[in-house]
């Protein structure tokens, strides 16, 4: 009796299943079906426009009936790249996926195809392709430019008196924050600013950057260095600690949802370090707020104190290891979509991109971030992304995590410098 | 054993085939491997080869992309980790967070079995309460003990004024004890189960004997019960602990490892180095050693498991 | 009241205090599920003033719930009904056996259960990619070869106590290997079955390492997978992370409430034995 009855459980059981693999057998069926269509793999890092982008490729793909376009979505950073090599040890290789800069280049070469024939490439600003050219060839397109800086709440600004023009320097800045402190009962402030020490990335990546892009001059110097110097310690110390000590506490925990949607959008702080893709979270919470906001730079002492750092988050890359037609159209679509006008119309009012090429009319630019950068760009203040040449791990799992400890009081600045200048080398050896 | 020094070994089923074609001990042999060979094959497969191949990995430098280049570099990698103080750190930090988390379920789990063995009308409710979160995976644990600590105890301290509630997860020392109230929610009613179990087969007239001659709970509890369930104890001693060493999925939805990698256990510090770092060769060394520690660590339980079976 | 009966009242007022501590976390989860964003951010412990259900409806379908929960289920159950086939098959052959390979066989798997996982996953995977593994047929091969120490353990123990004299009585009958061990042996092993059942459905249900490992393709996501995806995504949407979660837990609490008696057996005999 016993028996049988757990036999009906186990068949029950299966049959639940039944369904799934049907409609796994199925798809798998229809994709086999496809016969003479192309079939282009895209593997891709980035979650926010995931949706957009499938729409663009379905626009896509009824131009090119003989394309078929497939998008794998990985997010959240760290995983992208474990995903990506676990995605092509299973012989299942994208014909498009991203690299990041020279680290990643150097690691995939074998698979990278050049892309120095496109139109797209011609098209592509000055500067934007360094990262992802070696000896001559571009193995990468860049998705679009990003910028960060110290996002501002423009009404307190006003409120309290503070001209965010002439935030040019670091006294400047200190000052300013100062007066925010001073005034922030009346600003309804919980602090100055939110600095979330949590986000590795925001720190250990972007924050170091600010400093180490007025060392190195490009992604490729920081990329080939044996060592760091820390030109700008005492600068990168001061901004540190202008951050952490202005913040709402504890920073260990401050996360980038907290910082940006509880408590930046929230109106609790006057202040964030973030980019410009902070403004679809602040406009999802606060849409009053949104239109009310832009960027000041991140000014470091005795350094560059009137820019912010502009730069390419990701490329696209083009496996060259498969098949003839499959890279041909692998490479005709990402040229599509970056020079058509249905691809620029995308690129711009869709993805809401900062181009990282021309022929745009970035008039069209609506968010105020964006529009910051683009300002900041036309009159010359930026800096470049260097983060993307540091050696692997080391922006996050080395200096993001000693400047945790460092705000903990677990490890002095000097051990910190000292901490990741000896990683750096030993990376590098 | 019931059949014990019955036929010799081998006989019976050989006795059993004559009078087929083949020759028995073919046949015998075939249909051994029929039976086994399924299971040995997939088990060699998935835990033999690649455990061994493994150690060789551990000799090798290697970034973890297909068809790059393989490193020999001999003993470098198991150099290199004397030098690695996360790695060093992640070690006791894991050893320090076993102790205490298996001390804490078993004492709890211990004493939830002594209390739902009583008499009482909520009895089979608080059993199946106290057993739930076992089963529920530790990703999904992690999650909800997450906002727990960060969101609901803010709440509390706002409430209970009360600031030892604040900014949990954000220290090493809040990090280290969320990592363990989430481990002994969850682990403790499992190990009560397995006490109840032994806690019921105490004969009833040796407690009764016990009563009679006016023994309080606490003596009863200390001559009788504790020297009865001894084995349960090692049992749970033994999971929990194992349990502790190869612990990740809670330890990566809890805290991630932070605040600045302080609670990072040693299966995050090999995961992370494979996959954070690209270094495969290097990642290998660690869960070589990773592996003789723990395999250590359960010899010396199963040694004292069996010492203590004796005594008893 | 006697001294008994008060010290009974007392602990089933501590009992039901504990009971209430140790529930609280899935009491916090539920009530914040139904709440909207700023709600929680407002209050976490204040029961919610309407039900947010919407905050279900797009965890369901960001999650890609019924997908994930048919992916879980066939690779649990797949792997399974692998495991207790082979093992049963090879925990009988393997007692009734008296050789030196197999107690060297047995005594393989046994030492095996000392390898934690860990140490071997970063080659697994490498090879597993070489032989085209990678996939959710691969995983469920993958788990045959994890789950086999445990399982052929406790067949093994359990074998030992099944009277041999019904083996060679059924032979005796004309019964082939086969069919005595599919009509006699495996329904005699049913209830250490179930306790193999019991602890691999704990295990494999809710397995993300191994998994998170080997499956790269979306669509074939277990729910751990999607729920650790989802998360990262929705960083601190705790609204939808929360109806993410209760969703995650609910097949599982039902699996508890329809089997809890065997589950509670099967759990201290798979400890104990």
């Amino acid at each position: 009796m016993k028996s049988k009855k757990s036999i009906a459980l186990l068949v029950a059981l299966v049959v639940m299943c039944v369904p799934a693999l049907w409609a796994g057998g199925a798809q798998e069926a229809e994709e086999s079906g496809a016969g003479e269509k192309v079939e282009v793999d895209i593997f891709q890092f980035k979650v926010e426009f995931k949706d957009q982008f499938t729409d663009l490729a379905e626009e896509y793909m009824q131009e090119n009936p003989n394309v078929d376009l497939s998008i794998k979505t990985v997010g959240g950073g760290d995983d992208y790249g474990a995903a990506l090599r676990s995605r092509f040890a299973s012989g299942e290789e994208p014909a498009i996926f991203n690299v990041g800069g020279p680290q990643d280049v150097a690691d995939w070469l074998q698979f990278l195809a050049p892309l120095n024939e496109l139109e797209v490439t011609e098209k592509a600003f000055d500067g934007v392709l360094g990262g992802v050219t070696m000896d001559g060839n571009v193995y990468g397109l860049p998705y679009n430019q990003e910028g960060y800086g110290l996002i501002y709440n423009k009404e307190m600004f006003s409120e309290a008196g503070i001209d965010p023009a002439g935030i040019t320097s670091f006294a400047k800045l200190e000052e300013a924050v100062e007066k925010l402190d001073s005034m922030k009962d009346e600003l309804g402030l919980e602090a100055v600013i939110a600095f979330p020490a949590k986000e590795t990335w925001v720190t250990g990546l972007h924050l170091s950057n600010a400093v180490l892009s007025q060392e190195f001059d490009n992604v490729n110097e920081a990329f080939n260095a044996d060592s760091v110097e820390f030109k700008y310690n005492k600068g990168f110390q001061k901004l540190v600690d202008l951050q952490n000590g202005y913040s709402v506490q504890p920073t260990l925990s401050l996360d980038y949802s907290q910082q940006v949607e509880q408590l930046f959008a929230g109106e609790k702080v006057a202040l964030i370090q973030q980019g410009n893709w902070a403004y679809g979270s602040i406009a999802g919470v606060n849409s009053d707020l949104a239109g009310k906001i832009g960027f000041i730079p991140l000014s470091v002492e005795d350094g560059v104190g009137d820019s912010i750092p502009v730069g390419v988050p990701m490329y696209w890359g083009v496996n060259k290891q498969l098949e003839e037609d499959v890279v041909a159209e692998a490479k005709k679509f990402l040229n599509w979509m970056y020079t058509s006008e249905t691809g620029k119309r995308y690129v711009l009012e869709e993805f809401k991109f900062i181009p990282a090429y021309e022929g745009y009319d970035v008039s069209k630019v609506s968010d105020p971030l964006a529009r910051d950068i683009l300002d900041f760009s036309a009159r010359g203040k930026t800096l470049p992304w260097v983060f993307m040449g540091y050696p692997t791990g080391w922006g996050q799992n080395v200096l993001g995590i000693d400047i945790q400890k460092y705000v903990a009081d677990k490890m002095s600045w000097e051990e910190l410098i000292a901490h990741s200048t000896e990683e750096w080398e030993s990376a590098r050896q | 054993m019931i059949y014990a020094g019955g036929l010799p070994i081998g006989e019976g089923p050989s006795a059993l085939f004559r009078g087929v074609a083949m020759p028995g001990s073919i046949k015998r042999r075939l249909l051994f491997w029929a039976f086994v060979g399924p299971l040995v094959f997939a088990f060699f497969v998935v835990v033999v080869i690649p455990f061994l191949w493994g150690i060789y990995y551990s000799f090798t430098e290697w970034n973890g992309i297909v068809r790059s280049q393989v490193e020999w570099v001999g003993l470098q990698n198991y150099i290199d980790l004397f030098d690695d103080e996360q790695f060093i750190y992640s070690f006791w930090f894991t050893v320090r967070f076993a102790v205490v988390s298996v001390i804490l379920i078993n004492g709890i789990g211990f004493a939830l079995a002594l209390m739902v063995t009583q008499p009482l009308r909520s009895s089979n409710a608080l059993r199946t309460v106290f057993f739930m979160p076992n089963l529920i995976g530790g990703l999904i644990l992690g999650f909800v003990w997450q906002f727990i600590f960060i969101q609901v105890f803010s709440a509390l301290a706002d409430v209970l004024n009360l600031d030892f509630l604040r900014g949990w997860l954000s220290t090493p020392e809040t990090g280290f004890w969320g990592l363990v109230i989430l481990m002994t929610w969850q682990m403790a009613g499992y190990t009560m189960v397995i006490y109840i179990a032994a806690l019921q087969s105490i004969p009833g007239e040796l407690l009764e004997a016990a009563e009679i001659d006016g023994s309080t709970l606490w003596s009863k509890t200390r001559h009788i019960i504790i020297p009865l369930v001894a084995p349960a104890f090692t049992i749970n001693m033994f999971l929990m602990l194992s349990n502790a060493f190869k612990l990740y999925d809670q330890n990566l939805s809890l805290t991630n490892g932070g605040p600045f990698n302080s609670t990072q256990m040693l299966a995050m510090n090999i995961y992370n180095t494979a996959f954070q770092f690209d270094k495969m060769g290097y990642a290998q060394a660690k869960a070589v050693i990773f592996f003789m520690v723990v395999a250590t660590v359960s010899i010396i339980q199963v040694r004292m498991n069996k010492r203590r079976e004796v005594e008893y | 009241m006697t001294g008994k009966k008060r010290f009974i009242l007392f602990l089933e007022v501590i009992g039901i205090t504990i009971g209430i501590v140790f529930f609280f976390p899935f009491y916090i989860m539920l009530i914040n599920s139904f709440k909207t964003k700023p709600q929680i951010f407002q209050n976490t412990l204040n029961l919610p003033g309407g039900l947010e259900w919407s905050n279900y409806v797009k965890a369901f379908e960001r999650l890609e719930f019924l997908q994930a929960f048919a992916n879980s289920m066939f690779i649990t159950v797949g792997s399974i009904l692998l495991l207790i086939l082979f093992a049963s098959m090879a925990g009988w052959k393997l007692v009734r056996t008296k050789s030196t390979l197999s107690s060297v066989i047995f005594f393989m798997f046994v030492s095996a259960i000392l390898i934690p996982f860990q140490s071997v996953m970063l080659p697994l995977i490498t090879l597993m990619g070489k032989i085209g593994f990678l996939n959710r047929l691969g995983l469920i091969f993958m788990y045959l070869g994890f789950g086999s120490s445990l399982s052929l353990f406790l067949y093994h123990g359990f074998v030992k106590s099944v009277p041999k004299e019904l083996d060679e009585a059924a032979i005796i009958d004309g019964c082939s290997e086969f069919q005595l061990f599919r009509k006699v042996i495996f329904p005699i092993l049913n209830p250490i079955t179930l306790t193999v059942i019991i602890l691999l459905t704990i295990w494999i249900w809710n397995d993300y390492l191994l998994p998170s490992l080997v499956i790269n393709k979306e669509g074939m996501q277990t729910i751990p997978l999607q729920m650790f995806f989802f998360f990262g995504e929705y960083t601190k949407q705790w609204h939808l992370a929360l109806a993410g979660l209760t969703l995650a837990i609910i097949p599982v609490i039902i699996f508890y409430f329809a089997a809890q008696k065997y589950i509670i057996r099967g759990v201290t005999q798979g400890a104990i034995k």
